[in-house]
């Protein structure tokens, strides 16, 4: 039998979403409310992201995924950087979104 | 509904430490945590210094049975440069010595670290909260702060609950729902909290006790520090940056290690996979900002006390739940919950040794931003250790690629090369570092140095001429 190697491509090629894990069938609320009057592009929520949940075309305001709910790490970046105050982020409902199994 | 004593909102180290602290004062306590069960959503280093055996004995007995648990003594430095090459190895050392300053049942515990996953960690120090008679309620999120007359008397929970008492304890982190809403603070700004991406691995156990053993390692290059701690059979490798200076994607900063060679090498030396990845936010700030106010006391990261030069924050926690819970065990007993009385809580956490985290804060802040955290000097700075390394005994004795006293004659040419360079960067780095040590610190300091200089020369020097010295030579009086 061949080595198993650990190649490259194993180590920078993952997808965040794979290795992420909730739980079923609790619902988290709605838990990001944004203001999109208030947002400025700065693009930094873009930017500290880990899933890629929002995203600020060039010029134009920043959009959250609709799918957030399913996807968030509940890190609560977004909100931190936020300097416009068009994002808020509290945590999701008790017993509902992240697990993390090894933290 | 029936009144508590203490309700804290988060079932953390700090949560569960306070819980407990306060239910064997016979306080009649509840603590809430988000999650279905403690340790569910938690993630953190998770290293935990060798003072534990000094201020947690009891707790350190058990931990060591933990499932994930493992000892560490030491810390490997891996240096790489910009082509992600291995440069040298650094590794911190062991001492007799120093392992016999904190000695438990006998045994010197000075060096031993432990590394435990949160996941053992916190249902351990929630169960002996539950022992200690404090009641737990699971999947239960704090929202609001409940207030009367400008007075916090209780929390709010998503099931609509209205839970009052007399004391409220936050202990719900980083991004902390009672220290804002009870108007302690505004959210932490962007240079008081970094954002922490690490991927945890599982691996082989028994390679991993041969390959790397007690060791910790750092990597450490011109991308910044990541740490790597080892539990029994996996591990975390994660990295963190002040958000105000954050430039790049948490993925894409955490995959700059993950392709370094060595890292891969070491990967699969262990049988490394990954396993899981996870995000969060950890305060890092010179001191922490107000933790108190009228009936309301913060802890660990919701409090700021994650320490300034390393961002440990279980101790701090377990520490600062341990005093809040004591001063509103008094302050419940005196009737009084007030402002004015539990300002006796920041008091007793300026004391050493906690207190004593927080003396050199902002010096430790400087350095941190003006070093590691700047690929540019860290470019440069892997360079001299590089050179500097190679002119350390063995270097010179291995390279064969010419006689000997030429070799080391051209090595430390290049050394002088980056002199220059490095003079650059020290005017640009490391004088502003200097200066910016406050008089005070300056003298704190010189004193301690003046007291262990002294105490090795009784008898010989007496302690003004020592002290005058080091005093010019830091600027201080």
């Amino acid at each position: 039998m061949p080595s198993k190697q650990t190649q490259s491509n194993d180590l920078t090629q993952w997808k965040v979403k794979d290795f992420v894990f909730r739980v079923d069938g609790a619902d988290p609320g709605d838990f990001i409310s944004y203001d999109e009057g208030k947002c400025d592009s700065c693009g930094n929520c873009a930017m500290v992201c880990a899933p890629g949940l929002w995203t600020v075309p060039k010029g134009k305001k920043a959009r959250l995924a609709p799918k957030y709910r399913e996807l968030c790490m509940e890190c609560a970046a977004c909100y931190a950087v936020c300097e416009a105050d068009a994002i808020y982020f509290r945590y999701p409902n008790g017993g509902a979104g992240i697990i993390i199994k090894h933290g | 509904m029936s009144k508590f004593d203490v309700a804290i909102a988060g079932g953390g180290p700090g949560g569960a430490y306070a819980a407990k602290t306060a239910a064997e004062q016979g306080l009649k306590t509840v603590f809430l945590e988000r999650a279905r069960k403690a340790g569910e959503k938690n993630a953190s280093g998770c290293g935990l210094g060798q003072r534990w055996w000094k201020d947690f004995p009891d707790e350190m007995e058990e931990i060591v049975k933990l499932p994930s648990y493992r000892e560490t003594h030491h810390c490997v430095f891996k240096i790489t440069d910009e082509e992600d090459n291995l440069v040298t190895t650094l590794s911190t050392g062991f001492t007799r010595k120093d392992n016999e300053r904190i000695v438990h049942k006998g045994v010197p515990r000075g060096m031993s670290g432990t590394a435990v996953y949160r996941s053992c960690l916190d249902p351990f120090l929630v169960d002996l909260a539950c022992k200690a008679g404090a009641e737990l309620r699971t999947s239960t999120c704090v929202t609001d702060v409940v207030k009367k007359n400008g007075r916090v008397t209780g929390l709010r929970t998503d099931k609509g609950e209205k839970i009052e008492a007399d004391i409220v304890i936050g202990a719900d982190g980083a991004h902390s729902t009672v220290a804002v809403k009870s108007g302690i603070r505004k959210r932490f700004r962007k240079n008081e909290i970094t954002l922490v991406p690490q991927v945890d691995f599982s691996c082989n156990e028994s390679r991993l006790e041969d390959v790397i053993g007690g060791a910790n390692l750092v990597w450490f290059g011109p991308y910044c520090g990541a740490y790597q701690v080892n539990f029994r059979d996996g591990f975390h490798l994660g990295l963190g940056q002040w958000l105000d200076i954050w430039d790049t994607k948490p993925t894409d900063f955490i995959k700059r290690i993950l392709q370094i060679p060595a890292f891969q090498a070491m990967c699969r030396s262990v049988d490394a996979e990954i396993r899981e990845f996870q995000n969060h936010l950890l305060p890092w700030m010179p001191h922490p900002p107000k933790t108190y106010a009228d009936g309301v006391l913060l802890v660990g990261d919701a409090g700021g006390f994650p320490c300034p030069l390393e961002g440990e924050g279980v101790w701090h926690a377990c520490m600062t739940g341990k005093i809040a819970a004591q001063v509103a065990a008094k302050a419940i007993s005196e009737g009084d919950p007030s402002e004015a009385t539990l300002r006796e809580y920041e008091q007793r956490w300026k004391e050493p040794p906690l207190g004593r985290e927080y003396e050199f804060g902002q010096e430790y802040v400087n350095f941190w931003r003006n070093s590691a955290f700047n690929p540019e000097l860290m470019k440069k700075l892997v360079l001299f250790i590089g050179e500097l390394q190679y002119l350390n005994f063995p270097g010179p004795v291995f390279d064969w690629s010419d006689d000997h006293m030429t070799i080391f004659n051209e090595h430390l040419g290049h050394f002088l090369d980056v002199l220059p360079d490095l003079s650059g960067f020290a005017k640009e780095n490391l004088v502003p570092l200097g200066k910016g040590i406050s008089m005070e610190n300056r003298a704190r300091i010189a004193d301690m140095l003046t007291g262990s200089i002294q105490a090795k020369l009784r008898g010989f020097v007496p302690r003004w001429p020592i002290r005058a010295l080091l005093g010019k030579v830091l600027g201080v009086k």
